[in-house]
């Protein structure tokens, strides 16, 4: 199976999965709304366990394959988002033609958007200084992993997860600032 | 790849002042080059107000779940309306240029489904199709109608050509006749809308529009109110969005009264409409102030000079309409009706 390929370091096997896992969630999140129409709460983490189970028979698989698993999900769930925090940054809002008012909400959806890619840019710096710091940050922040599962998934230990965490986010705070002003 | 060595010394130095108490953090950088010690201090800054990457991001997640992102798409149908293009979007839902079944333009609001969670957001939108449609007057943005569709809550309204009052401000100064004949059709419309006994609440530039044969309409009745005096809207607005969100712009608009989170009235519509008008005729807006606390106070104490001191030209009956429509005291103000009877009678001499 893809899984298994991509965790024998089978690279063409990751470039397979990525739009599985793309696709994927892009079911998952279409069907939870229609089941769920009243959660306002969906969380990307729900959505990535969600799509594990349903793309590596979790009985099956290895440990291994459920860490990577999480690494590809996450970096996929970044680009999900990200691509989706352009699109919406991407529309028009009010000016001369809003027929009817909308300016009085600042709507959340925008900030997070435009945080989303504040923090996508940054990110791509961080990875530049210091990439297993920038994995640590997709992994907790887009694929909703926790410190332990981090370290799991990662081969390292949770105190290494915890001072990468720490200083990561420091650091990317210190940049968005930086390149916001 | 490894980082850099310097980055592994800043990252040492890094965890090792976390670990100390503040005022022990300058000793173990004094030790250092300049620059090192500029780099950790600024991450320990940083360090401070990590709140950021707390929360994932919930709002974003919801919207894409909600299946279109951007919005539905040109030639999909929503009741019994077809979708031409995307006009303005926000929290409370997006704005779409559509045809109904006869091929007349129409402006279709719709309220995302992910929205649909929040009471409030629901609230308002359905004030707004309640109110609107209850009101019929050529100065009021006539509601066809409201319902529910798959993409969500939607009002079909009325589409009007023309422009919103702040961007024809923006646009520069407007001639006093016809800043006479608009602010005469607004006063006519909320005059219209108390004798129904429902209050707008949400008066300003940005609500008001002039469509392109010179007609003056008065949208977004999402805030409205039955029945006269109600009480102060605290949660509402919160929750909309309106006090966090651009505070400063709604706030110059607001009466007295309102800031002291006393109950809104007739009296307190006029109140806006007169800020309104100040800012339409003296081509300033007589609460300006540079940060929310200073409108705030303009609004609270500050005197408002007359028109006729910024301006010539303004009738002096308009000018005086105009000040005691912004009396601190509703019970100084005009009526709607009066506002609109003064403007006509000034418009016919002028």
């Amino acid at each position: 199976m893809l899984l298994a390929a991509w965790s024998s370091g089978d690279q063409s096997a990751l470039n397979k999965m990525m739009p599985l896992v793309y696709a994927e969630l892009h079911r998952i999140a279409r069907r939870a709304w229609s089941q769920h129409p009243h959660s306002n709460t969906l969380q990307p983490t729900a959505l990535i366990n969600e799509a594990y189970l349903k793309l590596a028979n979790a009985e099956n698989a290895s440990f291994q394959d459920r860490c990577h698993f999480f690494a590809v999900a996450s970096k996929a769930m970044r680009q999900i988002l990200v691509n989706h925090a352009k699109s919406r940054l991407s529309v028009k809002r009010g000016g001369e033609m809003a027929n009817v008012s909308l300016d009085d909400v600042q709507p959340a959806v925008h900030q997070e958007a435009a945080q989303i890619v504040a923090l996508h840019e940054a990110l791509e710096a961080l990875q530049a200084v210091d990439p297993r710091k920038s994995t640590v940050v997709e992994m907790r922040y887009f694929g909703g992993l926790s410190i332990e599962e981090t370290a799991e998934a990662m081969g390292v230990s949770v105190a290494t997860v915890n001072r990468d965490w720490r200083l990561a986010r420091s650091w990317l705070i210190r940049e968005m600032n930086r390149r916001s002003s | 790849m490894n980082p850099p060595p310097a980055w592994e010394e800043v990252e040492r130095l890094y965890h090792q002042a976390l670990e100390l108490p503040v005022c022990e953090r300058k000793v173990l950088l004094a030790g250092v080059s300049p620059a090192l010690r500029e780099e950790v201090e600024s991450l320990l800054e940083a360090d401070s107000n990590a709140g950021l990457l707390a929360a994932p991001p919930t709002h974003l997640a919801a919207d894409l779940l909600d299946g279109q992102p951007g919005g539905l798409a040109a030639g999909q149908r929503v009741a019994n309306y077809q979708v031409e293009s995307l006009i303005s979007i926000g929290g409370m839902g997006e704005v779409y240029l559509a045809r109904d079944a006869q091929g007349r333009p129409v402006a279709l609001k719709i309220l995302r489904r992910h929205l649909i969670v929040n009471a409030q957001a629901v609230d308002r939108f359905e004030t707004e199709a309640r109110a609107a449609s209850a009101l019929c007057h050529p100065n009021i943005v006539t509601v066809y109608e409201s319902g529910k569709s798959p993409a969500g809550l939607f009002i079909a309204m009325e589409w009007i050509d023309g422009s919103t009052f702040r961007a024809i401000m923006a646009a520069g100064q407007v001639e006093i006749a016809q800043a006479l004949d608009w602010g005469g059709q607004a006063a006519q419309a909320l005059s219209a809308a108390h004798t129904a006994g429902i209050l707008h609440r949400d008066m300003k530039p940005e609500n008001i529009m002039l469509r392109k044969d010179g007609v003056v309409k008065i949208l977004d009745f999402g805030l409205a109110r039955y029945g006269g005096a109600v009480g102060p809207e605290a949660n509402s607005m919160g929750a909309s969005g309106t006090i966090t969100g651009t505070l400063s712009g709604t706030l110059l608009y607001m009466p007295p009264e309102i800031l002291r989170g006393e109950t809104a009235t007739s009296a307190s519509d006029v109140f806006s409409l007169g800020a309104f008008l100040y800012e339409l005729t003296a081509g300033q807006h007589p609460f300006a102030g540079e940060t929310p606390l200073d409108v705030f106070e303009a609004i609270e104490c500050r005197p408002v000079a007359p028109i006729g001191s910024l301006r010539t030209g303004v009738p002096q009956e308009v000018d005086r309409l105009i000040l005691r429509m912004l009396d601190r005291h509703p019970s100084g103000r005009p009526s709607a009706q009066e506002v609109s009877e003064v403007l006509a009678v000034a418009q016919a001499s002028a």
